[in-house]
């Protein structure tokens, strides 16, 4: 029904189609940066230009910051083209380690990703497993120390009324002796 | 829990992993997302250190050029 130039798409939003201006089509639109709306296809080809562009200069900003910090140690500069060319490949490697953790963690039969996973991503390099491993004992220490303390603390919470009550019984206690 | 200023946040971790999964019932458990934050930090750390030291010269500016030299044995790495 309606526009064929929205035919197949799953309307979501009310739009005006561009090549007739009719608006009693429903089709996904989104805005670009400069304020202007363009049809957006949904199906599955993959990402949309918009979440990877914003995740890309999300991981440039990242790289960059990195880049000033190793900088600032020994009073060197790096290239704009370096800092976009590491983060172009570290962008790129992201999708080589989640096809990855995907895979390790449908061959478990989960479909959680969890830190198993992620080790078995860093087995090529020996240093390398042995950092993530230390860094994930790290965590599961963290994780439990949390844990005992918020135990702990809604022990004490539970405890309150009945403290005076037990301080009255000491109490008893010590003048009967 | 690190003492360094640089590193990747958790969602930004999460939205480029979940870019590439085949899969929509696909999740990352909150370890899990640390760790890859982690290792994400040292990809790119190495990358920096194996440029620096690819500087055969004193060189203020590092270029491209030594990112060439040590891409393959980085991504063999990794």
């Amino acid at each position: 029904m309606g526009c064929e130039h929205l035919e197949g798409i799953q309307a979501k939003h009310v739009a005006r189609c561009p090549a007739r201006g009719r608006r009693d089509v429903r089709a996904p639109f989104c805005r670009r940066g400069d304020g202007l709306r363009t049809w957006v296809r949904r199906g599955p080809c993959g990402p949309g230009a918009h979440p990877s562009r914003r995740l890309k200069a999300a991981v440039h900003y990242t790289v960059g910051c990195l880049c000033e910090e190793v900088a600032s140690d020994r009073e060197i500069r790096f290239s704009k083209q370096t800092i976009a060319a590491i983060s172009e490949l570290t962008f790129r490697q992201c999708e080589n380690f989640a096809k990855d953790l995907e895979m390790f963690a449908r061959h478990a039969k989960r479909s959680t990703i969890n830190t198993e996973d992620v080790k078995l991503l860093a087995r090529r390099s020996n240093s390398l497993l042995k950092y993530i491993t230390e860094k994930s004992e790290e965590l599961a220490q963290f994780n439990s120390e949390q844990r005992a303390k918020k135990k702990k603390k809604l022990e004490e919470e539970n405890q309150k009324p009945v403290e005076p009550a037990e301080a009255a019984a000491a109490k008893k206690d010590n003048s009967s002796l | 829990m690190e003492g360094t200023s640089g590193g990747f946040r958790k969602e930004l971790v999460g939205k480029l992993l979940q870019l590439h999964f085949k899969d929509d019932k696909t999740k990352v458990s909150g370890d899990a997302l640390r760790l890859m934050a982690e290792l994400l930090k040292i990809f790119v750390v190495a990358a920096i250190r194996s440029v620096r030291q690819a500087q055969a010269e004193d060189l203020a500016l590092v270029d491209v050029d030594q990112l060439e030299k040590v891409l393959p044995q980085l991504l063999l790495d990794f």
